[in-house]
């Protein structure tokens, strides 16, 4: 983890959501809200900010190039505003906002946003998993969210690893029992599925990320054994 | 004696299962629209009203053979007797009558009286025989007689016997029906014209040597001629003062057909939206499995447009004007009803075991999703019920009303937002994989005896061939996943196969799954 804070602009639902499950990952999580009768409360402590430009008290309380920024204001309008106005002051800051729809997914993007989380689909595409796939959308909740050995996780090629250099469809997976290397997300940031055609032809190099799924001490094996080149 | 003979027999048909079977079989033949072989039945009395047309038709000028007209007089006045015998059963039951009037007198501790109940069920059978409809079925029997010529002509009365079959027909009558006041209305101005207008023109045109019109009979004629705006033009006034009573005429004429038809028009467009229900209401009950969404909000056009992708037949129950217009212009089959109200699933007439996936509380409103799951669960206790979950502290309130799975948005983006951060990448694919946007898939492929079969343990899948990956195996009988399961598992029916990859090349392998023995 190489942030260090948690920035998160909303005094809604999806805020606390958010406070509870980054408070445990963040040495610091910052609650900000532009209404200040919401400082009053008592169960979150929030600081106020408005949407000028006067973002100096951030700056020269938070080292924001080790921050994650969430936007979540209610208002749809007001948080691209704010994606907006914070992305032009700060270049490098990672902000992560929320969209009602997907036309405001795009503004949000546009406005700067390095990750749009789109609620309305987002919540279709779980109720339709739910519906279509119960089985797999259980598996994929488990993997992701719950406390269980089975996980996923990435791994990064780099200059001492066992696979660099090789075609992806000359390395026998099975060799590595236990894991199933799901996708290939690509130095320039492309994911591809490990099986698809366009990735099948692909020599891994150093910077190339491998997503994998499988219990723990798995994935640990996996890590090790990949590593090992020496 | 005789009296304790019918109660008991009475007693013994009410409490019959064979005798209500066959009496429910033969209502649910003749009137039920919505038994599914009616429809054959239906049919079949057409064919034969037809045929009957055309034997008529041919006979005016052309021979018959005997046997075309054997079956038009004989057989098929035979069957429509048998139908009207049997809808005069299916009717009304005399022994509920019997019994029920014996039940009234032993309480009150008295003498069954006979010619009561004889009274009572002679009403009921009586006002049967004479509606409208009775006469016509009766009427389309005496073709029987055919030998008398006269009795020929009631074949005709067949044709009437369409009204009952055809149910738009049934459909045009209700609606005009319901203007019966104004028709009423029409038609006494109507005759009244008529009338003076015929006795006018009788006056100021019979004693004319030079008129077409010598008779109360052509004036009558004349007057509908005219006031129908039809005008043959073979029977005309020649007199000045006829002519003026036929330019009143004609003006009434208008007038009575632009009232007709304003009638006409404005029954049909009141009775539209209602015609249009019953129609979809017939439509929905041929679906065989459908998504029932209760309530249409931003979240339920988002899940409506996923399952409708997937072919999956969705019906929205809604009750707002604004909400209904909005489904109604995604494509959607909409009915204007409250999904919190019971009358709304005895309107829907529908079986919510058999038809119903799974119903869909997606209203973003917990009181409103809580009312409909409690109305839902009071029908049905096995159904799935899905809901949102717009407030947390709600949660414990949906799960007491039944709803097997909540799904709270807010939790959804807190979950996601922790992930994200520590896997970005991972997390990527994982929402990759559950979003439409992208053509790599999981799929469920369900275990069937067939694959079974084929392929009784995992390693022989083949699916690396297939570019498929085996996420895991779901065993159906221990509720348990494996994960990436080893060369050897045994696959048993009812487990599922969770795998991944290009819907293309999943498709394949399903295909290549259920292929084996084919080819073997």
């Amino acid at each position: 983890m190489d942030k260090k804070s948690a920035l998160i602009f909303g005094f809604n639902k999806y805020a606390f959501e958010i406070v509870q499950n980054v408070k445990d990952t963040y040495q610091e999580v910052f609650l900000y809200s532009n209404n200040k009768n919401d400082l009053e409360d008592e169960t979150y402590d929030a600081e106020y900010f408005d949407l000028s430009d006067d973002w100096s008290s951030i700056e020269n309380s938070i080292d924001t190039e080790s921050s994650v920024v969430f936007c979540v204001l209610a208002d749809s309008a007001e948080n691209i505003f704010l994606t907006i106005s914070l992305r032009e002051y700060f270049p490098k800051l990672s902000i992560i906002a929320i969209a009602s729809n997907k036309e405001n997914a795009t503004k949000l993007s546009l406005a700067g946003a390095n990750k749009v989380i789109p609620v309305v689909e987002t919540t279709a595409d779980i109720i339709t998993n739910i519906l279509q796939l119960p089985i797999s959308n259980k598996v994929l909740h488990s993997i992701l969210f719950e406390e269980n050995d089975l996980k996923i996780a990435q791994i990064k090629i780099d200059e001492h690893c066992n696979i660099k250099d090789e075609e992806i469809l000359s390395i026998d997976w099975s060799r590595y029992k236990g894991i199933i290397v799901l996708s290939l997300m690509h130095e320039d940031m492309k994911s591809e599925f490990i099986y698809s055609s366009k990735a099948k032809n692909h020599i891994l190099t150093s910077g190339d990320t491998l997503v994998v799924v499988g219990y723990k001490n798995d994935i640990q094996e996996f890590r090790k054994y990949i590593r090992n080149r020496e | 004696m005789i009296k304790r003979l019918i109660i008991d027999g009475a007693y013994y048909l009410q409490t019959s299962k064979a005798y209500q079977a066959k009496k429910v079989f033969f209502y649910n033949l003749l009137e039920n629209n919505q038994y599914k072989y009616k429809k054959y039945v239906d049919i079949f009395m057409v064919t034969l009203i037809f045929i009957s047309v055309a034997v008529l038709i041919r006979e005016v000028k052309h021979e018959v053979p005997d046997y075309l007209r054997f079956f038009s007089s004989y057989v098929v006045s035979i069957i429509f007797f048998i139908e009207y015998i049997l809808r005069l059963w299916i009717n009304s039951s005399v022994t509920s009558i019997i019994v029920q009037q014996a039940d009234h007198n032993s309480f009150l501790s008295q003498d069954l009286s006979l010619f009561k109940v004889l009274k009572k069920i002679l009403y009921v059978k009586l006002k049967y025989i004479f509606s409208i409809r009775a006469i016509i079925d009766l009427l389309a029997v005496l073709p029987f007689f055919h030998e008398l010529r006269l009795l020929r002509v009631f074949i005709l009365f067949r044709i009437f016997k369409l009204f009952r079959y055809a149910r738009s027909f049934q459909m045009l009558i209700g609606v005009l029906q319901s203007k019966k006041f104004e028709f009423i209305t029409l038609g006494v101005f109507a005759s009244i014209v008529i009338f003076v207008s015929s006795i006018l023109i009788y006056v100021m045109e019979a004693n004319n040597t030079s008129s077409a019109i010598n008779t109360l009979f052509e004036a009558v004629y004349w007057s509908i001629v005219t006031i129908s705006t039809v005008g043959y033009g073979d029977v005309t006034p020649v007199t000045t003062e006829g002519r003026v009573v036929a330019m009143l005429v004609i003006t009434a004429g208008i007038a009575v057909l632009a009232f007709t038809t304003s009638l006409v028009v404005s029954a049909f467009t009141e009775k539209l939206d209602e015609i249009k229900e019953v129609k979809t209401i017939e439509d929905i009950n041929k679906l065989k499995r459908f998504y029932l969404v209760c309530g249409y909000e931003s979240v339920a056009k988002e899940v409506t447009r996923k399952l409708l992708l997937q072919d999956s037949d969705i019906i929205v129950l809604d009750i707002d004007p604004l909400r209904i217009e909005n489904a109604r212009n995604d494509g959607l089959t909409v009915l204007p009803y409250d999904p919190g109200s019971i009358e709304s699933y005895k309107k829907l007439n529908i079986d919510i075991k058999k038809q119903v996936k799974a119903i869909l509380c997606l209203r973003e409103d917990d009181v409103q999703n809580v009312y409909t799951a409690l109305t839902v669960r009071s029908l049905d206790k096995d159904i799935f019920i899905l809901s949102l979950l717009i407030n947390d502290v709600n949660r414990k309130k949906l799960l007491f009303a039944g709803i097997n799975n909540l799904v709270y948005p807010q939790e959804l983006v807190g979950l996601m937002t922790k992930e994200f951060i520590g896997k970005p990448v991972a997390f990527e694919v994982i929402h990759e994989l559950r979003s439409e946007s992208n053509n790599v898939n999981i799929a469920e492929i369900a275990v069937t005896e067939r694959i079974v079969e084929n392929y009784p343990i995992v390693g022989e899948f083949g699916n690396k061939n297939f570019r498929v990956i085996i996420l895991g195996v779901y065993k159906h009988t221990s509720d348990r996943f494996l994960f990436n399961p080893i060369d050897s598992t045994f696959l048993e029916v009812g487990d599922y196969i969770i795998a991944i990859g290009y819907d293309v090349f999943i498709k394949e392998f399903e295909n290549h799954l259920d292929t084996k023995a084919k080819n073997g």
